[in-house]
């Protein structure tokens, strides 16, 4: 609150007052009284005026400053209606109150969105749900129908498997609800899961597999790290080299962390494209020209789950020479915690 | 024979699921009613129970807990539901594996056969005896008249799975895939060095022939 501004805002007022002392000045001159009055009552009117004008204007200054003060260290400014004390004057009354019937408002506004969100994402888990009976039925109508055209259409079928799973991470990475439970788990067990899933495809494209000094543990939600290590490792995949291809999959422990390593000798990506890759939609040279059908989810995916589990994903890649991936595992029990 | 129990509410599914494993050497039966789950499955009293959660009537955990106050029989549970609370909840009611649809079937039968082993623990001889010769498990030999010859892991296994699929051709990718399933990750090149030696090791016993190529096709034990 400016002085200057608190004037301004004050000069009908003064105006009237000097106004009201010029009339007084000007009765007192003309009748005659004594000298002493002629100043006294002048100068009382306006000390009086002056006297209660600074009062209420430190007050006010006080009271404002200090809500712009705690609002400038509040992280979620909505709060203030919280934190801020009961005015002593009106205005400051007036304002608090309409600053709460607002945040109220607000509040059901967003909570609103907030159902409609959580909603959409149990019908998507829901949806999920029943949808994995059918893709169970038909691979064992496959399995117990082996030809080259039921192979051909279990190919495909992994494809949709790897869709449907991805739109269920997805839907989870966006609620505020926490849906994964941290516990104890061992990168080896992760890391097998995820390599006898993709086997037959490994296998047929002749990927050369290279796993050592994985035996370690982690505190992590093993579900949702196996859907992240898929990921990765459908990249390498997907983005592998003709020649002799191979993905190595180790672990180092440090200090403060153990980190997962999984590298490929695939096609890589371009240095200018490095940046982007965890950007949503984003698909780079790869996915636009090598006929593999990017859609940018996968690697936005990782990032976004990783976020919420703690983890730090880190992407490191030469074109032409490959594709380094690392998952790091905060040695801290804070994610516990949280 | 042993007795398999589908529980699974998906018609179609749990017909599958029957065909599947009575081609791979299983009596495999079916619930069609889901009023008395608990009864009729002590009633069929099978060796396993693949049992789904989403079951009309009785849920699935329930059962899993209900059964496991009567009886010990292993149960492998199928279920749609992707996350770690439903899979800790049904291993605490004692369930054997948790295992989420769609699944890959072999892991299924693997895990199957593994589970039955175990509850068989003695009744089960560790040797596979195949006319021509026997395969010691326990200490990964081959022994024929008398004469014994040490497997390395992996051909032990090349050799067991060929044995148990004698006289059909074996594709390469079959042999690697069960390989894989036991964590050794073989590539091409390794596995042809694998059935050499294994060949090399054959021959040793005067058995080379029963083990043949069929070019671009796999292998053959006669």
């Amino acid at each position: 609150m400016k002085i200057t501004n608190y004037l301004k805002e004050k000069s009908i007022q003064i105006t009237l007052i000097i106004f009201a002392l010029i009339t007084i000045e000007i009765f007192l001159q003309a009748y005659p009284t004594s000298k002493f009055l002629k100043i006294y009552i002048p100068t009382i009117i306006l000390s009086t005026y002056l006297i209660t004008t600074i009062i209420e204007y430190t007050n006010k200054n006080k009271y404002y400053k200090k809500i712009y003060q705690t609002l400038n260290q509040l992280e979620e400014k909505y709060l203030i209606t919280e934190i801020i004390n009961e005015a002593d004057f009106e205005e400051g009354r007036i304002l608090k109150e309409i600053l709460e019937q607002i945040n109220k408002s607000m509040h059901e506004n967003v909570n609103k969105y907030k159902y409609i969100q959580e909603d959409y994402k149990e019908y998507i888990e829901i949806w999920i749900h029943e949808i994995k009976t059918p893709l169970a039925t038909s691979k064992m109508i496959i399995e117990n129908n082996k030809n080259e055209t039921t192979k051909s259409i279990n190919e495909e079928i992994n494809k949709i498997e790897n869709y449907i799973e991805q739109a269920l991470y997805y839907a989870r990475s966006n609620t505020v609800s926490k849906d994964y439970y941290i516990k104890q788990t061992n990168i080896k067990d992760i890391v097998n899961e995820t390599i006898k899933k993709n086997k037959t495809t490994l296998i047929e494209q002749k990927i050369s597999i290279n796993i050592h000094d994985i035996e370690k543990d982690v505190k992590t939600d093993s579900k949702w790290i196996t859907f992240i290590l898929n990921q990765i490792i459908q990249n390498s995949i997907k983005y592998k080299k003709q020649q002799q291809p191979q993905i190595e999959i180790y672990t180092k422990q440090r200090k403060e962390n153990i980190t997962l390593y999984i590298k490929d000798n695939g096609i890589g990506i371009k240095k200018n494209e490095l940046a982007r890759v965890f950007e949503k939609g984003f698909t780079g040279t790869n996915g636009r020209t090598t006929n593999k059908k990017s859609t940018g989810i996968g690697l936005y995916l990782c990032k976004k789950l990783c976020k919420k589990l703690g983890i730090a994903i880190k992407l490191d890649s030469i074109e032409n020479k490959g594709t380094e991936i690392q998952l790091i595992f905060p040695n801290s029990s804070y994610i516990q915690m949280q | 024979m042993q007795k398999i129990l589908i529980v699974e509410d998906d018609e179609k599914l749990r017909n599958e699921i029957e065909i599947f494993f009575n081609n791979n050497g299983y009596k495999a039966e079916t619930l069609k009613t889901f009023n008395n789950t608990i009864q009729d499955i002590l009633q069929i009293n099978p060796s396993l129970i693949l049992l789904d959660i989403n079951l009309p009537g009785a849920d699935g955990q329930y059962i899993c807990k209900e059964i496991r106050k009567q009886s010990n029989i292993p149960i492998i549970i199928i279920t749609s539901r992707n996350n770690e609370i439903d899979e800790l909840l049904s291993i605490n009611y004692g369930a054997d594996h948790y295992i989420t649809k769609p699944f890959n079937i072999q892991i299924l039968l693997a895990k199957t056969n593994s589970i039955l082993r175990r509850s068989n623990m003695g009744k089960i001889q560790d040797q596979i005896n195949a006319k021509d010769f026997i395969i010691n498990l326990s200490n990964s030999t081959i022994i024929k008249e008398g004469k014994e010859i040490e497997l390395t892991k992996n051909e032990l296994k090349i050799l067991k799975y060929l044995t148990e699929n004698r006289n059909k051709i074996v594709p390469r990718e079959e042999i690697m895939e069960y390989l894989w399933e036991s964590e050794s990750y073989i590539d091409d090149n390794t596995l042809t060095v694998n059935i050499t030696r294994l060949r090399n090791k054959l021959e040793e016993l005067n058995l080379k022939q029963l083990l043949e190529t069929k070019r671009g096709q796999g292998y053959i034990l006669k």
